[in-house]
């Protein structure tokens, strides 16, 4: 037992060091690094993991007779876990937002210390010791306390009054609805019937089983599946379709949505909200392939009134490309993603 | 093959030649040769890594890298042509940044993943910022990089063998041994002249923007490059998502910058000298008024973006001297800029990739100060070929042709010249625009939404324009021109500073449907445009900013400063009644 809280114990210290490290900019911020797609998941590994450091650490501290007091440990507890969201999660979470996660884990630290009611008495002891003032310390504290606290709340009021220029938060719908039909270069498409020319087996019929085991694997590093190369000079059908989207692709997609299909293109540092990531299994993996071909056909001035808020400078790419082309740049993004385009069924 | 012979055969009769001439005038050693600048030490080759490896790498390859670098790595995928600088072409073994001595191959072992001992790792890694090379870290796993670097120097260098102990060595810096000078004004100082006496400045320029010769620089291959701005260490290819890292620019300017012009200076300075240099040229990148670093987002390894420029108020006059109080107090934001690639002519190849706005205002006018690096000063030597208005729907794009005649990569730099700009686009009503609508207007939406456009040249016209969508021309204000005002132009040695001035406007005697009505308090949508007339930029080829704010910071109404007294004596009133009610309860028991 005492040797798992010790660990728990030195798991604790380190990561609040870090924590402390990276807050007050001595550690570099990416000592740990956020793994891209997996973030939520390692934040709340690394939660759990700094839960058990504490328990840990506040065993060990009372098995060396240094108890903290409850009070303290529910205080700290939540100023930690205030620090944590502003400090750690990455890309910063509205103040809004964290108002909200700041409410809640204050009601799970009463839940905690309020737990039965000797706990209780044990949290409060320290604030009815100061109220009552019985000793020269306490009475110290409480003249502090009576001078501080007006001083402190006046100044953050003024604080929170004085003009502030913080950027207005513009909402955005990630999949606005789709029209029945589109029409691009004077050709009319039904959206749920029209099937990506391009997406063909060697016979040269639509099939979708036969693409969907060419395209990359899902696993980490999304490579293209053994003998399925596009660049193969010998590949033919929807494989030689994929290299000629991707050709298209590098010509004037990456750009914005990157090298990597995740919206880290060369310009997209410069736009606001950063371009969509195809990788996210929120975006194209959502969709059938004829919503694709309608965004990319309109663009972002193609969308309709009624699905705002949205935020997009998107072409309307029948501007550049033929609608051949777009056919083969959606199909190379579902092969470079590895995910399979929803169908009607 | 006879190529890389004949080329072997000339270094070694130019080595030779070179320590006859060397030990002849400063009567040194014969064994020059041998001589191993400060800072470095003899490393062994690493070995050959496992075939599996180079045979999982091809795999690598051809789902990720074959689509900028080529089918034969020569640097000439489908992509290549669009981007500048161009794709590594991996042919001739030539890499940028290293840590071995100059002309060596870079360090690379498939065994040993360890920064600063694994040079092509750590780019793959860390990716080239200023150019289309992404940091592949948390999409190829470590083992994957690797596995790719495997087949890459194995079989896509062709010139060259890693191995090959008879033709190459490495010769490494030891910079995990060298302790950082620390930056003081001193060392700053001195660097300050060495860079003067080292001809730094003859390519970087006298502030180090890189204008010093920003047109005659060409690659190995024959392509034209430019010096790197030292302003902006966030862009250094070397900078390995630490921009500000003093240890960066030691490493860059010991080493060269292989198959550019940019030679090592290991052989001409001292240890002490280097450090000097590079906390100098550490100290001129951009930072916040403290002197801090600024803070690096680190998604996109660029400045974090503050969407807000904020106007501070003014009484009376607006300043025309950048160094008056109130634009040294005026918050300085940094604006990205992309290419406009979304409607044609298509800006690919974006020179402009920030600026710097401040603003300040009066009860008359506000007044924007835009500053941004240009290597050059362009005004138009003739006609421009589209008016500034004009949207040119059927332009004809050069198709991508990797770097043959008349392909973008071969005519940069050989543009005909056209005027820099700047421009700075506002919703006309931005109070009443539909959330749909809202951000379309680059631009402009149509003509119920029209954006109001305020344009700069560097002939020294200021105009304005009217946008009514991205398809239709702009339309000429004369009438409005009167208004507005160029308050400062200048170019300095690779930089413009440009002051425009205009109405802030008024609901009395304003044309509300044709102006923007800049109000007090308020978030007034704001774009910026800017045109490098060098390359080739004119009407709608320009680089374009994302949609920014316009805030007229309002002077401090007076209940703030009464409110929080209310406050706090509430807050006293409140402590009051908590202590008698403790101190009663307390009397209450006793008794």
């Amino acid at each position: 037992m005492k040797a798992l809280m010790s660990v728990g114990a030195l798991v604790g210290v380190i990561g609040l060091l870090l924590l402390v490290g990276m807050i007050l900019d001595v550690v570099p911020s990416n000592t740990v690094r956020l793994v891209e797609g997996y973030m939520p998941i390692q934040m709340l590994l690394e939660f759990t993991c700094f839960v058990a450091g504490f328990t840990g650490l506040s065993y060990m501290l009372g098995s060396m007779g240094m108890a903290v007091p409850r009070f303290w440990q529910g205080i700290g507890f939540w100023a930690f876990v205030l620090l944590y969201l502003k400090f750690r999660v990455y890309p910063p979470i509205p103040f809004s937002v964290r108002a909200m996660y700041g409410t809640v884990s204050l009601v799970a630290v009463f839940m905690w210390v309020s737990a039965n009611e000797e706990d209780w008495k044990k949290f409060k002891q320290p604030i009815m010791n100061v109220l009552d003032a019985q000793s020269g310390k306490n009475k110290l504290l409480r003249y502090a306390y009576l001078v501080l606290l007006p001083i402190l709340i006046g100044g953050f009021s003024f604080n929170a009054m004085k003009p502030k220029s913080e950027e207005p938060i513009e909402l955005r719908t990630v999949h606005p609805a789709p029209p029945a039909s589109t029409k691009v270069h004077g050709k009319s498409y039904t959206l749920q019937t029209s099937q990506n020319p391009y997406r063909v087996n060697l016979e040269g019929k639509f099939d979708q089983d036969y693409s969907n085991k060419l395209i990359v694997e899902q696993s980490m590093g999304r490579l293209m599946a053994p003998n399925a190369n596009p660049w193969d000079e010998k590949s033919q059908g929807y494989l030689k379709y994929v290299r000629e989207g991707g050709e298209i692709f590098f010509q004037n997609c990456h750009f914005c949505h990157g090298d990597n299909l995740n919206g880290r293109g060369l310009h997209a540092f410069a736009f606001n909200p950063i371009p969509a990531n195809f990788t996210d299994p929120g975006t194209i993996a959502q969709l059938q392939e004829t919503f694709i071909f309608w965004r990319v056909a309109k663009g972002g001035l193609g969308l309709p009134n009624e699905g705002f808020p949205w935020a997009s400078v998107m072409p309307p790419w029948e501007q550049h490309l033929t609608v051949d082309e777009i056919w083969k740049v959606i199909l190379f993004e579902y092969w470079h993603t590895g995910y399979y385009p929803r169908t009607w069924e | 093959m006879m190529k890389s012979l004949s080329r072997k055969a000339a270094v070694v009769a130019a080595t030779a030649f070179g320590i006859i001439l060397v030990s002849g005038i400063t009567g040194v050693s014969l064994f020059a040769q041998d001589a191993i600048p400060e800072g470095f030490k003899k490393g062994d080759l690493a070995p050959e890594p496992p075939a599996e490896m180079i045979e999982a790498g091809k795999r690598v390859y051809f789902t990720k890298c074959v689509w900028c670098h080529g089918v034969d790595g020569a640097g000439d995928g489908p992509g290549a042509d669009r981007l500048w600088p161009r794709p590594r072409n991996f042919n001739q073994g030539t890499f940028k940044i290293r840590h071995t001595a100059s002309g060596e191959l870079p360090l690379f072992d498939a065994k040993k993943p360890i920064p600063g001992q694994n040079d092509l790792f750590e780019t793959v890694t860390n990716g080239l910022p200023g150019s289309a090379m992404p940091s592949w870290e948390g999409i190829l796993t470590e083992e994957q990089r690797l596995q790719v670097l495997s087949f890459v120097t194995t079989q896509l260098v062709k010139d060259r063998k890693f191995t090959d102990k008879q033709s190459e060595s490495q010769t490494i810096l030891q910079l995990a041994d060298l302790k950082p000078k620390s930056a003081t004004d001193e060392s700053k100082k001195r660097g300050s002249e060495l860079i003067v006496e080292k001809k730094c400045i003859e390519c970087h320029g006298v502030e180090g923007r890189g204008d010093g010769n920003a047109f005659n620089l060409k690659d190995d291959w024959g392509f034209s490059i430019q010096p790197a701005d030292w302003h902006k260490c966030w862009n250094f290819r070397g900078s390995r998502q630490d921009a500000y890292n003093v240890r960066n620019i030691f490493r860059t300017f010991s080493t060269g910058v292989n198959g550019t012009p940019m030679p090592s200076f290991a052989d001409s300075t001292s240890v002490d000298e280097r450090w000097d240099i590079a906390n100098f040229v550490n100290s001129l990148c951009e930072r916040d008024p403290e002197g801090n670093p600024l803070p690096i987002d680190p998604l996109t390894d660029k400045p974090k973006i503050n969407f807000v420029v904020q106007s501070n108020p003014v009484e009376g006059e607006i300043p025309a001297d950048m160094e008056n109080e109130a634009w040294q107090k005026a918050p300085k934001r940094y604006v990205a800029m992309g290419g406009q690639i979304t409607h044609k002519p298509r800006n690919f190849v974006n020179r402009i990739d920030d600026i710097w706005v401040r603003s300040l205002y009066n009860d008359k006018s506000v007044v924007y100060l835009l500053e941004w690096d240009d290597r050059t000063k362009s005004v138009a030597e003739g006609k421009l070929p589209w008016a500034p208005t004009q949207v040119n729907l059927d332009i004809k794009e050069q198709d991508p042709k990797t770097g043959e005649e008349g392909s973008i990569a071969a005519n940069q730099n050989k543009y005909t010249v056209y005027n820099d700009a700047i421009a700075i686009e506002t919703p006309v009503k931005w109070q009443e625009l539909p959330a749909p609508i809202k951000p379309r207007y680059l631009f402009g939406t149509n003509d119920q939404f029209p954006v109001d456009i305020v344009k700069w040249e560097a002939d020294g016209s200021i105009r304005a324009f009217k946008g009514t969508g991205w398809d239709k021309d702009f339309e000429e204000r004369d009438s409005y021109e009167e208004n507005l005002k160029v308050l400062k132009s200048e170019w300095k040695n690779g930089r413009w500073y440009v002051m425009i001035q205009r109405p802030l406007g008024n609901k009395k005697d304003q044309d509300y449907d044709e102006d923007t009505l800049f109000e007090m308090g308020k978030y007034i949508p704001t774009v910026f445009f800017a045109w490098d007339g060098h390359n080739g930029d004119a009407g709608r080829k320009m680089a374009v900013s994302a949609f920014f704010y316009t805030y007229l910071q309002p002077s401090i109404p007076r209940e703030v400063y009464i409110y929080p007294f209310v406050i706090a004596g509430g807050i006293v009133v409140l402590e009051a009644w908590v202590i008698t009610r403790r101190a009663n309860k307390k009397k209450g028991k006793a008794l």
